[in-house]
């Protein structure tokens, strides 16, 4: 019914899930976080933005690291990228509140001087 | 795992994650965006999985879905006035923003689609079983500096946002 | 079908799950009745799943079933380690039978919902919580089923967080309330004291066991204690006390027990149930009467084979301190809800005394019961509570019968299970009345009878022998002369028809029943006593306060029931207004009629076999001593091969309770009499005797709960407190104080190169530093006019204006490389 071709790429490109398509749902994910990033004018949702960002970058070298060589490096990477997430997270809290506390909303177009 | 079983988890986990995603940008409630991002973490942790990086995977669930997300929500609860404080920007920044994301995304995948990825491509499968011991010993010898960076890095991260969220007095 | 009992349980959990998905996704689009029916048709496909599965399995032959048991399918889902986690099905009679008893108790009370929410306000904020309420019940449906055909005790601990979660939520469904909130937060946090235990206990099954699965499980540590290999042969240095390998294996079996403790509610962790009657009256049959307090018996019963004798003291200490001091609480309790909570921990006590001594068949055939009658009551008392205009007070109630008469009688059919009705010497009687005796009727082999097991056995050859079956009696027995408690209670001696004292011995996997029924047609005669093989050389007789405290609760129970029951029904009205508001709602009825129906027929002879066909499943694999059946003719331990099950018999009929009869066989009438010679006039005669000076003490004692809040609310929240502050003082006076002196050493050095470094260069001129300082601002300054043309300072810009950047020159490159 349909030409060879096409079961071919059936078979290898949709069925076989190779290093292809963990990068484009990587690409797919940071291309959204920076979305997220860009039309958020909460605080918070600018932070998860970012972590949309930082996920999109643990996958890909998490698959790098199974399809390509390199051993477990990818996996010590994207620990690093977990740890420093929390870390981020944590201190960008701290801002908001601290953006909260002196100018009464959590929106960022708000805090677009440099001092009170 | 079997092929199928590769493909089943890699788009079931995927379309969690990316429907997430989704839902994240597009909706306007920040409570829910908190909420979905759970669903993100979670589909990116199965994908580990799936990759076969359990230490990984369950890194991610515990510190990312328990732990900075708490902390996210926790942000979520005390600064906002009530829970449907909504800000939305302009449509012409929401216009422009996507353009942008679509011509990244794009151009990005055309990218990664003409790199003959196979050239460099491993036939050894990741190591299974002791692969926690790995992990903790390459922490350990070959990557001691950035370890120890990290530790002080996330105790000055706690100084930090005790000094900044401590309250004015 | 190869494994179709196993899809057909995983189909049975997974119903309620979709059943969930679609409520919580869309159920405020369905609004008020029809979220229920979802709710309400996903449990009933669920329920006829497990009827079918049940009645395959009830026609299915012993041997059949252990084949099956032996195969059922499990799906390898990951390693960690050297670990394997598998997922499937624990099929056997237990599963079975608790899968079907949570259907179609689920299903009772999922439809007396439909009627109960009819008439409660369900909008907080304006937001209709209608939908939310049958949402939880699905999950909680889904998790229940979930842990009862969990094969692994890793997913059993997650299916267990899960009901804990799902009870969490519908205690506090009322949260805009302070004491539902409370309720729920209180529930929450004393299970995790007892989860805290799980944990423990589970990491220890995993490291010395190294397995989740149950069977594997017992059988490594029935190999292990034979071979004084794994937990048996370690040994650990816990702060200078070293603890041997068996201690460890107690601990084990202790720290798995506390799971069970904390959800079953027993002392000391018992004080979130009663809190926890907040919650709907639905939500209080379901879970925190009929099925997940029963959760921690059922694993108990699951883990059973990894308890050690002390372990298993140490459970029926526990299990008799519950079942007194709940029920004497009982007594005192005005309030209706109140009162069922107090009976079901009572009552939960039992059971898990009942597995303590190693009644295992009795615990759970009570579990069975129990859920029934229990969950009837709880409905009963539901209807009266929404026909009273949310009264829940019995001392405001009175004469009720006349208003709401089914729910009347169908309440009085759970107060004759629940007191344990029956006829003596005849098999007429409700299914309270065999589990219960059967509990006290091995409770009293441990305590008197115990010791005559001690003695090594001579004559047997264990594995040579055919499958057929040697029946070994002893010469009769001696039993303690004075105190034995048929001699209390007057002429019937039933006890000492086990004059015979057995030992059978099967080669074949059948042993068990064939040594039941077949002991007395035995013609291998022997003088010998039953051997008592491993651990079971350990097991120590009970002391006796342990067998009679739960004797005079067989007492207490009726009385309290029996209170309740007349205050509510009977007498003059006491309340006016309440009494005309009365009704009766007919879609709340026809689940109790089903429950009270239950109750009555489908007990003993469908479920008592079943149990005991699992206990021989469970039992079978290990070398764990149980009595798990009081049956048959005579006292018999099957040993066969790698078997250890014991039979505790008398050659009185088949029947249980004859071996006590005269000691508890009338209790349920005398009690209920009791109750009706106090309150038959109302309340007068009990006030008059509470006044009574021991008796007055007695009273307010119980009434405050016997102090465990009081006790609770000082010690552990009033120690945190002080904990707290004696952290802030640390932090105060030491942390805080080394920051000031390294400020202040730092401090000393600024100073002091300052007045090095910032000496005038020219008399009235600034100092050198600051005139480099001025020139850098001067400068930094100027470019900072120029550049802070595009810094508008809106982060999202800047996001905006790099991701741009790279968006162009990224494309510009790539259409550039296509050109060429």
């Amino acid at each position: 019914m349909f030409p060879d071709e096409f079961y071919d790429f059936l078979l290898d490109g949709v069925l076989t899930i190779g290093l292809t398509h963990y990068l484009i749902l990587s690409v797919l994910l940071f291309s959204l976080g920076i979305l997220c990033m860009v039309t958020k004018r909460n605080a918070i949702g600018i932070l998860i933005g970012v972590e949309l960002v930082l996920n999109a970058a643990s996958i890909n070298f998490v698959a790098f690291s199974k399809y390509q060589t390199g051993g477990l490096d990818g996996h010590i990477v994207a620990l690093f990228i977990i740890l420093l997430a929390a870390a981020e997270a944590a201190i960008a809290i701290a801002i908001f509140m601290n953006f909260y506390n002196t100018l009464r909303t959590i929106d960022v177009d708000r805090g677009d001087e440099l001092r009170l | 795992m079997d092929v199928f079983e590769q493909a089943l988890g890699f788009y079931l986990f995927a379309a969690v994650a990316l429907f997430s995603a989704i839902g994240i940008v597009v909706t306007k409630n920040i409570v829910r965006a908190a909420v979905l991002l759970l669903g993100t973490l979670g589909g990116v942790a199965c994908l580990y999985f799936v990759l076969s990086a359990n230490f990984l995977a369950a890194i991610q669930l515990i510190v990312y879905a328990g732990g900075t997300l708490i902390l996210i929500v926790f942000g979520v609860m005390l600064t906002s006035k009530s829970p449907f404080v909504v800000f939305t920007p302009s449509r012409v920044q929401i216009g422009i923003a996507v353009v942008i994301a679509v011509v990244l995304a794009t151009s990005l995948c055309t990218l990664l689609l003409q790199v003959d990825w196979s050239a460099t491509a491993t036939d050894q499968p990741i190591v299974q079983s002791p692969q926690v011991k790995v992990v903790g010993e390459s922490l350990l010898q070959q990557y001691l500096v950035p370890f120890e960076v990290a530790s002080v890095l996330l105790l000055v991260v706690m100084i930090g946002a005790a000094y900044l969220a401590r309250p004015e007095n | 079908m190869d494994h179709q009992y196993e899809s057909l349980l995983a189909i049975g959990v997974l119903i309620p799950l979709i059943g969930f998905v679609i409520l919580a996704l869309f159920g405020h689009r369905f609004g008020k009745p029809y979220a229920s029916y979802v709710a309400f048709a996903a449990i009933v496909i669920s329920c006829i799943l497990a009827t079918w599965v049940l009645v395959g399995w009830h026609g299915t032959g012993d041997a059949a079933r252990d084949e099956l048991t032996k195969n059922a399918y499990r799906y390898h889902w990951g390693s960690m380690g050297d670990i394997s986690i598998d997922v499937g099905v624990k099929l056997d009679s237990l599963t079975v039978i608790m899968f079907f008893m949570v259907t179609f108790v689920s299903s009772c009370i999922f439809f007396f919902s439909i009627g109960y929410m009819e008439g409660h306000s369900d909008e907080i904020d304006g937001q209709s919580k209608y939908h939310r309420f049958f949402c939880y019940f699905s999950l909680f449906a889904f998790s229940m089923l979930g842990l009862v055909v969990s094969s692994s005790l890793l997913f059993l601990f997650i299916f267990w967080e899960l009901v804990g979660l799902c009870s969490y939520l519908l205690i506090g469904f009322y949260f805009d309330k302070k004491f539902a909130s409370d309720a729920a937060i209180k529930a929450f946090v004393t299970n995790r004291v007892g989860d805290f235990g799980f944990i423990i206990g589970l990491a220890m099954v995993v490291l010395y066991l190294g397995t989740f699965d149950l069977d594997e499980a017992a059988r490594n540590f029935s190999t292990d204690f034979y071979a004084g290999t794994g937990i048996f042969a370690s040994s650990i240095n816990l702060f200078g006390w070293q603890v041997s390998g068996m201690t460890l294996a107690t601990l084990m079996g202790i720290g798995l027990f506390c799971g069970a403790m904390g959800k079953s509610a027993q002392f000391p962790l018992h004080v979130w149930l009663p809190d926890a009657m907040a919650g709907p009256t639905p939500v209080s049959a379901l879970i925190h009467a009929a099925t997940m307090v029963a959760a921690g018996v059922y694993l108990v019963a699951r883990v059973f084979r990894l308890l050690t004798p002390d372990a298993q003291f140490f459970v029926a200490v526990i299990g008799c301190i519950t079942l007194t001091i709940t029920a004497l609480i009982a007594i005192v309790q005005t309030d209706i809800k109140k009162v069922l909570a107090y009976s079901t921990l009572s009552q939960l006590g039992y059971m898990i005394f009942g597995l303590g001594v190693g009644a295992w068949v009795a615990a759970l055939f009570h579990l069975m019961t129990h859920a029934f009658f229990k969950a009837m009551l709880f409905l009963c008392s539901g209807q009266v509570i929404e026909g009273c205009h949310h009264e829940q007070h019995i001392t405001k109630m009175g004469g009720l019968r006349k208003k709401m008469p089914f729910t009347c009688w169908t309440f009085f059919v759970g107060v004759l299970a629940i007191a344990g009705f029956g006829i003596p010497w005849t098999h007429a009687g409700l299914g309270g009345f065999f589990s219960k005796d059967e509990i006290l009727a091995v409770a009293y082999e441990r305590t008197y009878n115990w010791h005559d097991t001690d003695a090594p056995s001579e004559s047997h050859s264990a594995t040579s022998e055919p499958p057929s079956v040697k029946a070994v009696s002893a010469p009769h027995q001696t039993h303690p002369p004075s105190e034995t408690p048929e001699q209390h209670a007057g002429s019937i001696q039933p006890v000492r028809h086990a004059g015979s004292t057995a030992f059978t011995e099967g080669g074949s996997d059948d042993g068990i029943h064939g040594g039941t029924d077949d002991a007395h047609g035995g013609d291998h005669h022997a003088t010998g006593t039953p051997k008592k093989t491993g651990i079971a050389a350990t097991l120590p007789a009970l002391p006796k306060w342990m067998f009679y405290l739960p004797i005079i609760i067989a007492y207490v129970t009726p009385f309290y029931m029996m209170r309740c029951w007349w205050l509510t029904f009977c007498g003059k009205p006491r309340d006016k207004h309440v009494y005309d508001h009365a009704h009766e709602n007919w879609k709340m009825f026809v689940p109790l009629v089903v429950l009270a129906v239950g109750t009555v027929f489908c007990s003993y002879y469908v479920f008592r076999p079943l149990i005991h066909h699992a206990a021989s499943g469970e039992m079978g694999a290990t070398h764990t001593p149980a009595i798990v059946a009081f049956d048959g003719t005579a006292k018999t331990i099957a040993d066969a091969g790698d078997k250890m099950m014991m039979t505790l018999t008398h050659d009185e009929g088949k029947d249980p309770h004859h071996a006590l009869i005269g000691l508890v066989g009338f209790a349920w009438i005398i009690g209920i009499g009791i109750a009706w010679l106090i309150y038959r006039n109302g309340l007068a005669v009990g006030k008059r005797i509470t006044q009574i000076w021991p008796i007055s003490w007695c009273h307010r004692a119980l009434v405050q709960k016997l102090y465990f809040d009081h006790v609770y609310d000082n010690v552990l929240v009033g120690g945190t407190i002080v904990l707290g502050a004696v952290a802030y003082l640390f932090d105060k006076i030491v942390v805080d104080g080394l920051v000031n002196l390294t400020a202040a050493f730092g401090r000393v050095i600024g100073i002091f190169t300052g007045r090095q470094l910032d000496m005038p260069v020219e008399r009235y001129d600034i100092g050198l530093v600051d005139a480099i300082a001025n020139g850098i601002a001067r400068v930094a300054m100027g470019i900072g006019t120029v550049a802070r043309r595009p810094q508008s300072g809106r982060i999202r810009t800047y996001v905006l204006i790099a991701t741009g950047s790279v968006a162009v020159v990224l494309a510009a490159a790539l259409i550039a490389g296509a050109a060429d």
